[in-house]
């Protein structure tokens, strides 16, 4: 099953990125203020909104884990926070190129690049716990408490930059109200491709989920032959 | 076309970095199944091996 | 006795005994705050700002480098096996802690007010009284995300390292809005402009002493 699901949805990553690049160079129009940079645009949001959904994604796997206790919730959790760092740093890297040549800054500490970049922090830290630690069950749960707190957290860490951003204004105002697309054509843009990485995002999830599987998998059956050859000896 | 570097920079970047993950996870996959496979045959070995002893009964 | 007041006890205890948690604590703020002082280039005197930044970031460093060993004295001989075999519930264990880390915070926060009171040349009075439940809102959230995570980041290779990176970003938004209330507060402002940093530390504190009150036990739980 998961084979061909994955097959499937690698195909419509493919069509819809190839679709998306059109829309995005050749469909959209270009922005008048910011010339074709703006285009830039139609990948770092979608890289955004693929973030802090993978977040909530392992949230959810991590609140799943602790319930059920079947590694299966654990091993998408690790997918989802390790897919999700790499759309994060994406977003970050997007975002400073972007705003250098429109700014003239690499960083801009405006409220969603901001909490992105807490964001991005979080990730990191479940990342370089779960790296420094065996893969035991223990390791699981301690993930999967991370991720939870972390994720309720960031509604809150969404008001305090915000709350934070409107008393201090940033220096340089942003492109908050970024989603005042004036051309129908550049919001169909942004809508292939946000269609296009949220495929792509599911393929990578997939695949990095099955491998971590496998490797669950590997570990059962390396106790089952150990076992296997106690029982084979007592003969 | 001012800015046109940065626009090629945001898009390589994107794209290099899905690309080596892709990659990265290829080759764990590969590795994985790979051995996967060799395990599960030993356990057939060793389950086929305990068969045969219980099929011809050692003298006691 | 409440298990949760017996635990409680005997931190407090513990402490009282020689513990010195509470003292490495003030002197790790100390240290801080001096650190502070001497890297900025010009003596800020009745600078609020400064003195708001000085402050927390007092806390949130001499938090994170105390918190492990304030919070994991059960951790020689598997003495948190013995103390989770207990009847004891583990969130009634985590408020437990918990309460022990505040308290430590709260006294080691009083002294550090007193030393930015003294370091950035400010005045006795109202505004530094405004101050004080600022920062007792700021601590009680540190000690919440600190007793959760310290029992995580210390049974992992990386230890005590792993705990500021946990529990930084984790900490921002009562950082954002305790150092904007202090400043402000410092800088004269009546409560009421500052309700509304203060509703985002409420919110943060509550959100975390129940996140840990339903997860501690997977996090000290040990097999």
């Amino acid at each position: 099953m998961n084979r061909n699901i994955r097959t499937i949805v690698a195909a419509a990553t493919f069509i819809l990125m190839i679709a998306a690049l059109f829309m995005v160079f050749d469909y959209a129009p270009t922005e008048a203020d910011q010339g074709i940079v703006q285009r830039i645009f139609y990948f770092h949001v979608p890289c955004a909104w693929v973030a802090f959904a993978s977040f909530g994604i392992a949230a959810l796997s991590g609140i799943l884990y602790l319930w059920l206790g079947d590694r299966i919730w654990d091993d998408l959790e690790y997918a989802a926070a390790e897919t999700g760092m790499v759309f994060c740093t994406l977003v970050l890297v997007t975002g400073s190129l972007w705003a250098k040549p429109i700014w003239g800054t690499w960083w801009t500490w405006d409220s969603r690049l901001t909490t992105t970049f807490i964001l991005w922090l979080m990730y990191g830290g479940y990342m370089m716990m779960r790296a420094s630690a065996d893969d035991t069950a223990q390791t699981a749960r301690f993930g999967a408490v991370i991720a939870i707190v972390a994720a309720a957290d960031v509604p809150v860490v969404i008001a305090s930059v915000r709350l934070w951003r409107t008393i201090h204004p940033a220096v340089i105002v942003t492109k908050e109200g970024g989603h005042g697309l004036e051309d129908p054509r550049m919001v169909a843009a942004l809508l292939v491709s946000l269609a296009a990485f949220t495929a792509l995002y599911g393929w990578l999830l997939m695949l990095r989920f099955a491998q971590l599987r496998a490797r669950t998998r590997l570990g059962a059956l390396a106790r089952e032959i150990a076992l296997a050859y106690a029982a084979a000896g007592d003969d | 076309m001012e800015h046109l570097g940065f626009l090629f920079a945001a898009y390589a970047i994107i794209f290099s970095v899905i690309f080596v993950y892709v990659v990265f996870l290829w080759r764990r996959q590969a590795a994985l199944d790979a051995e996967v496979s060799a395990l599960e045959a030993r356990l057939h070995a060793l389950k086929d091996a305990a068969s045969k002893s219980e099929a011809s009964p050692r003298p006691k | 006795m409440s298990p949760f007041a017996a635990v409680l006890r005997k931190d407090l205890r513990l402490e009282l005994r020689g513990g010195n948690s509470t003292l490495s604590l003030v002197a790790l703020s100390l240290m801080v705050m001096a650190v502070m002082v001497f890297t900025q280039a010009e003596a800020k005197s009745h600078d609020a700002e400064s003195a708001a930044a000085a402050i927390w970031i007092a806390m949130v460093f001499s938090g994170v480098i105390g918190a492990t060993r304030v919070l994991t004295a059960e951790r020689e001989n598997g003495c948190i096996r013995g103390l989770l075999l207990c009847p004891i519930d583990p969130a009634g264990l985590y408020a437990a802690k918990l309460c022990a880390a505040f308290i430590f915070m709260a006294i080691a926060e009083a002294a550090a007010m007193l030393m930015m009171v003294l370091f950035f040349n400010l005045d006795f009075g109202v505004p530094l009284l405004r101050t004080a439940p600022i920062l007792m809102l700021g601590a009680l959230g540190f000690a919440a995300a600190a007793t959760l995570l310290a029992a995580i980041s210390s049974r992992t290779r990386a230890g005590d390292m792993i705990l500021p990176i946990l529990a930084v970003p984790i900490y921002v938004p009562a950082l954002i809005a305790g150092v904007r209330a202090t400043a402000a507060a410092l800088g004269g402002a009546p409560m009421g402009a500052i309700a509304q940093w203060l509703k985002i530390m409420v919110a943060f504190d509550i959100l975390l002493v129940t996140a840990g009150c339903l997860l501690f036990e997977y996090a000290a739980r040990e097999d």
